[in-house]
């Protein structure tokens, strides 16, 4: 919340960098990691930057770089550069076949300047707890791929990325390089669910799962929840508690209570811990009803 | 008891070659195409930059306030506290055009030693470049001691309760007695009784205040600024000092108003800046600035108590308004006028008593926004009509029927209405226009409302409020126009020329309008209370009856036959019965000028005038006349996440005439739009008086894709005291919408939230304890 009542429109000084290589963005950071921001689409840091909530004295612009921005499938893994736009990922190929619940999500930023400006990596970088596309990666099993300047390299799976709201294990020297999203088994369906005030907002509550139906019962599940805590979270109870039953209106009910047992919103100024409480459970039990229903289909894995 | 206002019936009555066509409005182009310049866009050389500085606590004293590093600041050519410009206070906008005098809102122009609300304007900076302004701005530090506040207006009518301006905490108060309510309520079968509560609301205007002021050579100060008033010349000069006729405003196209640009905003402040530092200055509202520069719209707690037969006969009405004025008065008086006056609504209740009070807190002022009180009024009695039907079992649009007021019967305030009342037109033709229900299942559940109203257009007739406006012929045939009156997006301007093309037989094309310069075009009074087509229409109406009357005499004397025989159109004068006898316009001009023939004329149109209101009856005239219309929605309900969606959307007005359709569309659309943010998603929330809402990530305006398309149903009953038969649209549109979508809610969920806005939360809550 703002302490003020006048904002800027022009904002502090600073330098901008705008590599076109991977090579030349870890140089930048090796000489001058401190102060420094990486942007990579601005929609959130330039409001910040804006709001005075953070002066860096340098932003690297990440989306010059060819080796952050695209998409490939390598061994079955889907790799999504850092710098790749949330609308180029939401029309990727096979995108929304294989990993439905992402593509949704990339819808759900809703208004076009967003998801063209918007990437991937600022999104996760972000660490909002509202990041609209880490319930989803998290459903998929990603893992994000960081490169430091000292020419290191570690991947990182995304439930052990985020640390609190705007902080992630990501260290000054380093730059998100790749999303990986492992390939999708046969029978796996899945969905995601926001609810917001408006059709362009931030989320109030995000919910996505992924699972895989065998012999018409949950073979394997994964639940995410978004803005319900200080950092995207999985839904534990509600995975355990899935697997190996069937997806009837009773299972859907206990998953739904367990959820809403699991969460820890706040109460701000979007909406109420009580309500976004209830709403995750009955968010999870939307994504859970779509999931089930298009894992039978095949025709969406 | 009762004026009504007579227009002289004329041959012209029956205008329709320009006045009633969907025509392309000559500010359309230029703001389809980016072209159009509005007051942000005038720079000058040598221009200076401003900022105001405000408080960021809500009650307190102002210690100190050391400007001495902010000026000594490079490029800051000036900074003005309270002590530079001590006695001045910031007046209301109650001059306009009317008889009328300025009334003292108690609130300085820049804090002298209490800070009583989140944003008060604490000192004026104007430096070389709008960073250097605010990098100034961080350098003054205020030194505050912190005071008791009172931020609701219920706790500010106790007697323990801070005062907020050291004197009672009522602001402004009206009452309206009608009849016998005691026996009304006895004579009842059935007694319903409801609080209603309405929240602070923002115009968000897509732009921002924003205004360039100067000295010009003749010593006179000019401001170029977003208005909906270009009388505030007035205001500005008390503050400054200076005769009234040494101050100029110049409007422009104004990227919307909403009411939030009715007071004063940013021209004291260039004032000010201009004559200390003798260079033109800019000063431009963030969004932010905007947010907590300019009033809100009232929060309303509406106790509302009705009795009832069961044959669904009203007995009854007592309706209580307690409002929440913010730290200073501005129009809460008016507001308060509104709002008691016209809460029975649209029916015919003879026992009645309303009581309005406007309660001073610590929080944001409020003052005019589209609707005016009339407007929450209602959202409360829409609300409670319904609420009533269901009581005794009726169809809510039967027991509607059943009270509406009708031609003859009197208003609240015991006058006759002297144009037509379609509330019932507009009521069915709304509900009916929705049509077949859409198809849900599972726990989204559908919901229908309807609610209608009236709302006044024309400013108070205690104001006694004029509009002065001049029409001229040039001898190539084209078509002057000059009034004061500014264009705030609703096609004000465009309207002007269409009524004169329709007088003098030309097309829009071939009329000019200049407009809204406080120093050279006729002064045509404020565009506020949806009076600018009324007020300033019948001014151009007249003035170009004139020059036709002229023009036509002169003509009928080439021809040969009486006067009222010749006919203009086309830019073509004619004969009417023999068009073969005719001559071009611009002919007919041309010889007019060499014979000395007046080819111009300034008139002056004035409403009826009355006395205030009776403060203990609140009986008398309030408004020249009224609108009366109705909206009506359906909408959908998520019972299990209290998600609403609004799927069908329908405005039925009575305008009286639609000078132009597609204008009128766009103030229904306009209207469904904010009507239904006001309804589902808008609130200013402020904290202890501090402002939780400060942008528009956290204040949320419907966008094109929450918003279905709206349909809009026109009804011209030709009976409104604008041109031709016109009544007002601006604000009516708005009225009706929020409590037609409270009342889906109702019927979609069976319990009713009485809490604007009503948002997913409450409803989700309000069902829990239906269980």
């Amino acid at each position: 919340m703002y302490q003020t009542t006048n904002t800027r429109i022009i904002v502090p000084e600073f330098d901008v960098r705008q590599p076109t290589s991977l090579e030349a963005v870890l140089r930048e950071l090796e000489h001058n990691a401190k102060g420094t921001r990486l942007l990579a689409g601005g929609t959130d840091l330039l409001v910040q930057i804006k709001l005075e909530r953070t002066q860096p004295a340098r932003l690297i612009d990440i989306t010059r770089v060819p080796e952050l921005m695209g998409m490939a499938v390598k061994d079955g893994m889907l790799i999504v550069g850092a710098a790749t736009s949330i609308r180029t990922l939401a029309n990727g190929v096979g995108v929304r076949e294989r990993y439905t619940a992402l593509a949704e999500s990339c819808d759900a930023f809703s208004t076009v300047p967003v998801m063209i400006m918007g990437t991937i990596g600022g999104n996760l970088c972000n660490a909002s707890p509202a990041a609209d596309t880490a319930p989803a990666l998290f459903a998929f099993d990603g893992a994000v791929e960081l490169a430091s300047c000292e020419g290191s390299r570690r991947t990182v799976p995304l439930d052990e990325f985020f640390v609190g709201p705007g902080r992630t294990v990501m260290r000054e020297d380093e730059v998100m390089v790749a999303v990986r999203l492992p390939k999708t088994a046969a029978g796996t369906g899945s969905a995601f669910v926001k609810i917001g005030r408006v059709a362009a907002d931030i989320s109030k509550v995000s919910a996505a799962v992924k699972l895989v139906r065998k012999d018409d019962r949950v073979s394997e599940c994964r639940i995410a929840v978004g803005a319900v805590a200080a950092t995207p979270m999985r839904a534990y109870t509600a995975e355990q508690y899935l697997a190996g039953r069937r997806i009837d209106a009773k299972t859907l009910a206990d998953a739904a209570r367990a959820v809403e047992e699991d969460v820890k919103p706040i109460t701000d100024v979007r909406s109420t811990k009580e309500y976004r409480t209830h709403v995750a459970g009955v968010a999870v039990k939307d994504a859970l009803g779509a999931a089930w229903q298009r894992a039978r289909g095949g025709e969406r894995q | 008891m009762s004026t009504t206002v007579k227009i002289p019936a004329t041959h012209l009555e029956t205008g329709s070659r320009q006045v009633g066509r969907p025509l392309e409005r000559i500010d359309a182009k230029g703001k389809a195409v980016g072209s159009t310049r509005y007051a942000g866009d005038y720079v000058m050389p040598d221009m200076l930059h401003a900022k105001v500085l405000r408080s960021t606590v809500a009650s307190a004293n102002l210690r100190r306030l050391d400007v001495t590093k902010a000026r000594a600041l490079p490029g800051v050519v000036c900074v003005l506290t309270g002590a530079d410009v001590p006695k001045h206070m910031v007046s209301t906008d109650i001059p306009g055009q009317t008889g009328s005098w300025g009334q003292n809102t108690g609130q300085p122009i820049l804090v002298h030693d209490r800070v009583r609300y989140f944003g008060e304007p604490l000192a004026l900076i104007a430096s070389e470049s709008r960073d250097i302004a605010e990098r100034a701005m961080t350098l003054i530090e205020p030194e505050y001691e912190p005071l008791p506040g009172v931020f609701d207006p219920i706790e500010a009518l106790k007697p323990e309760a801070p005062l907020v301006q050291g004197v009672g905490n009522v602001v402004a108060s009206q009452m309206v007695r009608k009849g016998d309510v005691k026996h009304g309520f006895e004579t009842a079968d059935v007694i319903v009784e409801r609080v209603y509560r309405t929240q602070f609301i923002e115009h968000a205007f897509l732009e921002p205040e924003v205004g360039l002021s100067w000295i010009d050579e003749n010593d006179v100060i000019n401001i170029h600024v977003s208005t909906q008033v270009i009388e505030h010349f007035r205001v500005v000069a008390d503050a400054v000092g200076l005769p009234y006729n040494r101050v100029r405003i110049r409007g422009a196209l104004v990227g919307g108003g909403f009411g939030g640009k009715e007071d004063v905003t940013v021209e004291i402040y260039l004032a000010l800046l201009a004559l200390a530092t003798r260079r033109p200055v800019r000063l431009e509202y963030t969004r932010e600035d905007s947010f907590v520069g300019h009033g809100k719209r009232h929060p309303f707690v509406m106790t509302y108590r009705t009795g009832v037969k069961n044959d669904g006969t009203i007995t009854a009405l007592e309706a209580k308004f307690i409002a929440d004025a913010g730290a200073y008065v501005f129009l809460s008086p008016s507001v308060m006028v509104y709002a008691a006056t016209a809460a029975p609504g649209p029916y015919k209740i003879d026992n009645l008593i309303a009581d309005a009070k406007a309660v001073a807190t610590n929080n944001m002022y409020t003052s005019a926004f589209r609707g005016f009180g009339a407007a929450q009024a209602c959202v409360a009695y829409e609300q409670q009509m319904d609420e009533v039907a269901k009581a005794i079992g009726m169809d809510p649009v039967k027991f509607r029927r059943k009270n509406y007021m009708r031609a003859g019967d009197r208003t609240a305030t015991g006058v006759v209405v002297p144009s037509a009342i379609w509330t019932e037109q507009c009521v069915d033709q709304a509900w009916t226009a929705l049509g077949e229900p859409v198809e849900v299942s599972g726990p989204i559940k559908i919901g229908r409302g309807v609610a209608a109203c009236l709302q006044g257009y024309g400013r108070l007739t205690s104001l006694h409020d004029t509009s002065e406006g001049w029409v001229g012929v040039e001898r190539d045939g084209t078509v002057t126009v000059r009034s004061g009156v500014t264009d705030i997006g609703a096609g004000q301007v465009s309207a002007l020329a269409q009524i004169a093309a329709e007088v003098l037989g030309v097309t829009l094309q071939d009329v000019a309008v200049y407009n809204s310069d406080s120093a050279v075009t006729p002064l045509a009074g404020t565009t506020t209370a949806t009076r600018a087509l009324y007020m300033t229409g019948n001014a151009i109406r007249q003035a170009a009856e004139a020059v036709r009357r002229r023009l036509a005499q002169r003509a009928a004397k080439a021809f040969n036959v009486p006067p009222d025989d010749i006919d203009m159109a086309f830019s073509k004068v004619f004969v009417a019965d023999d068009p073969a006898q005719s001559m071009a316009f611009r002919d007919l001009v041309r010889i007019c000028a060499a014979e000395g023939i007046h080819c111009s004329e300034l008139a002056m149109f004035c409403a009826p005038f009355t006395e205030k209101l009776n403060p203990e009856t609140g009986q008398g005239q309030v408004h020249p006349d009224f609108s009366y219309g109705a909206h009506a929605i359906e909408l959908t309900v998520d019972t299990e996440t209290g998600e609403i969606t609004v799927i069908k959307s329908v405005g039925a007005h009575d305008v009286g005439r639609a000078i132009n359709p597609a204008a009128v569309e766009g103030q229904i659309e306009g209207g469904a739009v904010q009507g239904q943010g006001y309804a589902l998603s808008e609130e200013m929330i402020y904290k202890e008086g501090r402002l939780m809402t400060p942008s528009l990530s956290e204040y949320l305006i419907p966008t094109a894709m929450d918003v279905p398309q709206v349909k809009c149903i026109i009804l011209e009953s030709g009976s409104g005291l604008g041109p031709f038969g016109a009544k007002g649209i601006g604000e009516a549109a708005l009225t009706p919408v929020a409590a037609a979508i409270a009342n889906a809610v109702a019927d979609a969920i069976g319990v009713r939230i009485a809490e604007l806005p009503i948002t997913p939360e409450k409803v989700v809550n309000a069902l829990r304890e239906k269980e």
